[in-house]
């Protein structure tokens, strides 16, 4: 069967195409429209997703959409109602926003693709995150946890999985909107002058500079149930009844002054202490939420493996915990746990549930988006004088190790693209992970961004507990850079790039079956340096998209201070040209 | 530097205007962060087209270009927040918004769609607008030399963009460069019909949303707060048989 999974109109659009129950290609549109967390229909995606299998839209035996949008129509109608009069400013926007385009979406993706109506299909949006989660993981049986903002009502849901001859995925019980585990830390992202939906992992970057000295306040704004859920206390939030700001009067009393967007963050000022201390705070209340939640459902179902998903599973702080603290023996998050990766569990969802067909297993990698093109990169390069060489893979690896050895920083594209929001190796800037000033400069010259964000490394399979202080367990978190993990004290100093100050890093542990050109460039540069380890972060500049194509590659390392470019064979070293305006001039 | 083009006859007649908006810290930081904003998306597109344009010198140039407007970008962003610093906003205010069309944003220029022509066409007619018009905004901040240095610099380099597009225009379609640049104008000007379209539709929605919230609503507010008050945070339990229809939306 050919099943199409669409996710969008809220954040993070994309599409994933199942054939024969195996995923064949997925995609974020933004990757390929170039707007940031583009929301739009993704149109772009699912004509790449067709086109890269040769199929036709009338080739689909189904399309299904990752939630169930007359329900999520009617929630946001009943909360409207139940803010009466307060709602009123907000209801028309939201009833535009709403019938403008977001509840039709049948006929929406009728008339996009021209399939049969019937062949439409929804699935819950918890649901698809329950499916992305467990259908892609190794695991046979499994409980399933799902956290995020709010899909239709849930916004957290506990479950269990199990393939086989049937696939089933039960989910239990849930916890429904406005209590939501993460919109109390997207209100925090905005409190802290932050993008919520999108700078989330700056509160959990700035956590580890501030001391939870802020808890009590917290546990005034989400209190826990009886049940071992949790309540937020509705006077202290204004998400539920407006679009206009996520926090209330009651809030502000409570935590002092938000930060205003436009001032930096000095966490050596007492104020930016305070906002630490507020980051922290929170995420240690949303950590023992989260073990709570996971410690009790292992209980219950004394499954040694969980599958997570959901947004607030990007959170390797909270991640590392469950692991370490909930009895379960191995954690299980996709590359794409957020919205985008609905796309692709709604179509796995529809393939093993609603049409039974048989399990199958997924290859255990992200790598589902384009393909990068070197011949592309290798031509915009010689036209604009740039020194290219297109050398065998051995050759090729030992140079770019030189370069990383001489503190080069090194835009490395190889291969697919990957299907989430981390760079794992085939869409990565790689860097040497020994000094601070290499961090700075990254900072400074590429990514233009906060300086108390750390970098994350990537280190070879074989040689991460050396390096790292990695529980039973924790590889497997740390395969998608899912989990965040003390490096062991020893190496802190030669590993200072890539350890946050408090003596953490989120690490991606590389398996040679995983990307094997990445693996065998750690193994190039362990030869030199001693150590098989890189930073690696994505390849983007602050605001952007991950570079997806060649040339988008090309034109992000012309504009910022990387120094040389990889692109499957090809590689381009930096050099000065001369002026397209005097040229043009002239 | 070459000479920068005469402000549109609509602009030179809201020169008042124009000083009343700037002369107030409020809507000056507005502008200088809407202003951010606009030039960071056109860079962005106009980064798009450097990477789809198959011509060598356009790549050149368009990424010369980009580069400039995400500097600019910078400079606007960076002078509202100092400034923002300096004192922060009033709260609300009737005229705390942006009542006049401001910056050159490509809006939702789709570049792939375009083709390099007509791309030309349209960064000529918009950079050359913005030209006039940042020569205004540099007269009405005479009192802020700070912002005044940034509109300068960034007017330089809107005169080489306007002067490079038509030239390069000359170069693609030598007999079909007025053409290209009088289609451009026609839709920038249909774009602004569909823009003042598409507000006026949103106000008159607005408006019959509003009342229909406030007659029709009221019993169906009532109905949902007393459901409300029934429930009981913290789990509930999903029935086995819920999972509805694969094909209902409910």
């Amino acid at each position: 069967m050919k099943i199409l999974g669409i996710s969008a109109h809220y954040h993070d659009s994309a599409a994933a195409l199942v054939v024969d129950g195996v995923p064949v290609a997925a995609v974020q549109e933004e990757r390929l429209s170039r707007r940031k967390n583009d929301a739009g229909f993704p149109l772009n995606a699912v004509e790449w997703c067709l086109d890269h299998a040769k199929l036709d839209p009338g080739d689909l035996d189904a399309v299904v959409f990752y939630e169930r949008s007359m329900l999520k129509f009617a929630r946001i109608l009943t909360c409207t109602l139940r803010a009466f009069p307060q709602s009123w400013r907000s209801f028309p926007h939201a009833m535009k926003n709403s019938l403008g385009e977001k509840v039709w979406v049948r006929g929406l993706i009728a008339s996009h693709l021209g399939v049969d109506r019937r062949k439409i299909l929804f699935t819950g949006h918890h649901e698809a995150h329950a499916a992305a989660a467990f259908l892609a993981s190794p695991s046979r049986r499994a409980a399933i946890l799902t956290a995020d903002g709010v899909g239709e009502w849930a916004t957290l849901t506990a479950g269990t999985g199990a393939r086989g001859e049937k696939t089933t995925i039960s989910l239990l019980r849930e916890v429904r909107f406005p209590h939501s585990l993460g919109m109390l830390y997207s209100t925090f992202t905005a409190y802290l002058g932050f993008a919520v939906n999108e700078d989330e992992y700056k509160v959990m970057g700035l956590a580890a500079y501030g001391r939870p000295t802020m808890v009590d306040q917290v546990r005034k704004v989400i209190r826990r149930t009886p049940d071992g859920a949790f309540a937020i206390v509705p006077e202290y939030f204004e998400y539920q009844t407006t679009a206009a700001r996520s926090y209330s009067s009651s809030f502000v009393d409570l935590f002092g002054p938000p930060r205003p967007s436009y001032e930096p963050i000095d966490v050596a000022t007492a104020e930016g202490r305070r906002f630490a201390d507020i980051a922290a705070s929170v995420q240690r209340v949303l950590e023992d939420t989260l073990v709570d939640i996971a410690r009790a459902l292992q209980q219950e179902t004394k499954l040694p493996d969980l599958c997570f998903g959901g947004g607030v599973a990007l959170n390797g702080l909270a991640n590392a915990r469950i692991l370490a603290e909930s009895g379960f023996e191995r954690v299980f998050v996709p590359p794409a746990p957020g919205d985008a990766g609905c796309a692709l569990g709604a179509a796995l969802y529809a393939d093993r549930v609603y049409f039974n067909n048989p399990d199958r297993d997924i290859p255990d990698h992200p790598f589902w988006g384009p393909a990068v093109d070197a011949a592309h990169l290798a031509r915009a390069a010689r036209e604009d004088d740039q020194h290219v060489d297109e050398l065998d893979d051995a050759a090729l690896v030992e140079r770019v190790a030189d370069h990383l050895a001489a503190n080069r920083i090194v835009g490395w594209m190889d291969g697919a693209s990957e299907y989430g929001p981390r760079a794992l190796g085939h869409r990565s800037l790689l860097a040497a992970p020994h000094a601070i000033a290499m961090r700075d400069r990254l900072n400074r010259d590429v990514k233009h961004r906060e300086e108390f964000r750390p970098f994350a490394p990537v280190v070879t399979a074989e040689a991460a507990d050396r390096y790292f202080e990695l529980p039973a367990g924790g590889a497997r978190l740390a395969r998608f850079m899912s989990g965040v993990f003390p490096v062991r004290p020893e190496w802190r100093t030669k590993l200072a790039a890539v350890t946050h100050v408090d003596g953490s890093a989120r690490v991606q542990v590389l398996e040679r079956s995983m990307a094997p050109r990445l693996h065998a460039l750690l193994e190039a540069y362990g030869r030199r340096s001693g150590i098989p380890v890189l930073l690696n972060t994505s390849f983007n500049v602050a605001g952007e998209p991950i570079v997806n194509t060649a040339l988008e590659g090309y034109s992000t390392f012309r504009r910022c201070g990387i120094d040389a470019l990889v692109a499957g064979p090809a590689i381009v070293t930096k050099r000065a040209t001369a002026s397209a305006k005097r040229e043009h001039v002239a | 530097m070459a000479a920068v083009p005469r402000s549109a006859p609509l602009d030179r007649l809201l020169r008042p205007l124009h000083k009343w908006v700037w002369s107030d810290h409020d809507r000056r930081v507005r502008k200088l962060l809407i202003f951010g904003d606009v030039e960071t998306d056109g860079g962005r597109d106009i980064l798009r087209a450097s990477e789809v344009t198959p011509d060598p010198l356009l790549r050149r140039l368009y990424l010369e270009h980009a580069i400039d407007e995400l500097h600019h970008g910078v400079l606007f962003r960076e002078r509202g927040e100092a400034l923002l610093r300096q004192r922060a906003l009033r709260e609300g205010g009737f005229f705390s918004g942006n009542p006049l069309p401001g910056g050159h944003g490509l809006d939702d220029l789709v570049v792939e769609d375009q083709g390099d022509p007509r791309l030309l066409a349209f960064l000529h007619i918009a950079e050359k607008t913005a030209a006039g018009r940042f020569a205004i905004y540099k007269d009405c901040v005479d009192d802020d030399p700070a912002t005044r240095a940034i509109f300068e610099e960034v007017l330089r380099d809107e005169v080489f963009h306007m002067n490079y597009s038509y030239q390069q225009l000359g170069r693609l379609t030598p007999e079909r460069q007025r053409h290209h640049v009088w289609r451009a104008r026609g839709r920038r000007l249909w774009n602004r019909y569909v823009r003042v379209a598409a507000a006026i539709a949103g106000l008159i929605g607005d408006t019959l949303l509003t009342g229909m919230y406030f007659i029709l609503l009221p019993p169906f507010a009532w109905a949902a707060r007393r459901a409300e008050r029934r429930e009981t945070p913290g789990w509930r339990a999903i029935p086995p048989d819920r999972p509805a229809s694969p094909t209902s939306q409910y």
